[in-house]
């Protein structure tokens, strides 16, 4: 249970911040018309955070669902440590962001 | 139902979630150290992530509302502010995803080498949780709906 909870949280943080670096196509809301479209755009008036949000989740409930299956092949101080290592990361990116912007 | 109505239960359910947050970690980090909590662990197990969850899907219901009343403002006249929500989004997205794994895995793993790595988990979550509701007040002070 604790390996699976570890992956969906590892890739869960990797897919996260991953999804518009890469311009991943997510689902874009436009909350003055309230459409909704499949799209890799970036820098719409169109909110990414709703498909980032959904395609990180499905990741991260995937990747759990596999390692739930397969055999246990990482202790789980490594597994921990890989998983808070990229939370780290992202942290660190939107801390990063946030500095740039000013 | 009313956006400011939405803004006051999605203050009160991030309350909650700060909170049940807070509550599972400090369970985790005791049971880490010898002192196993299983019944209060496996009461979080479904706690937290419920408290999470609905202060999250609140705060998605108001996101587009944000965007189109208070942000336009922020981009014009308090950019600062308006990144400063973006981090607060995204420190909520991680402590969602946290939160949920170590409450779910530290409610039903009772083996002794994963209470110090859920314990880490739940703490890094909570502390996820209490940054963004900091800046959840800090904006909402700045400009509500």
């Amino acid at each position: 249970m604790t390996r699976a909870a570890l992956a969906g949280v590892s890739v869960f943080a990797l897919g996260y911040v991953l999804a518009e670096p890469l311009h991943l196509p997510v689902l874009l809301y436009d909350p003055w018309t309230g459409g909704v479209t499949l799209s890799s755009a970036v820098a719409t008036r169109s909110m990414r955070y709703f498909g980032d949000l959904l395609l990180a989740t499905l990741a991260g409930l995937a990747a759990a669902g596999l390692v739930h299956r397969l055999p246990a092949r990482m202790p789980i101080a490594v597994a921990a440590t890989a998983s808070l290592s990229l939370v780290a990361l992202d942290v660190l990116y939107y801390l990063s962001r946030l500095l740039g912007a000013s | 139902m009313n956006d400011r109505a939405l803004l006051l239960a999605h203050a009160v359910l991030g309350f909650a979630a700060v909170f049940s947050g807070t509550h599972q970690a400090a369970h985790a980090v005791v049971a880490a150290l010898g002192r196993p909590h299983r019944r209060a662990l496996r009461r979080f197990a479904f706690i937290a992530p419920a408290a999470v969850i609905a202060q999250a899907a609140c705060g998605l219901a108001i996101y587009p509302a944000y965007r189109v009343r208070v942000r336009a403002g922020f981009d014009l006249h308090a950019p600062m502010v308006a990144q400063l929500f973006e981090l607060k989004e995204h420190f909520a997205a991680l402590a969602l995803a946290l939160v949920i794994a170590a409450s779910a895995a530290g409610g039903f793993d009772r083996r002794p080498e994963a209470r110090w790595p859920l314990a880490a988990l739940s703490c890094v979550g909570a502390a996820l949780l209490w940054t963004a509701a900091v800046i959840g007040l800090y904006v909402t002070a700045r400009h509500p709906l």
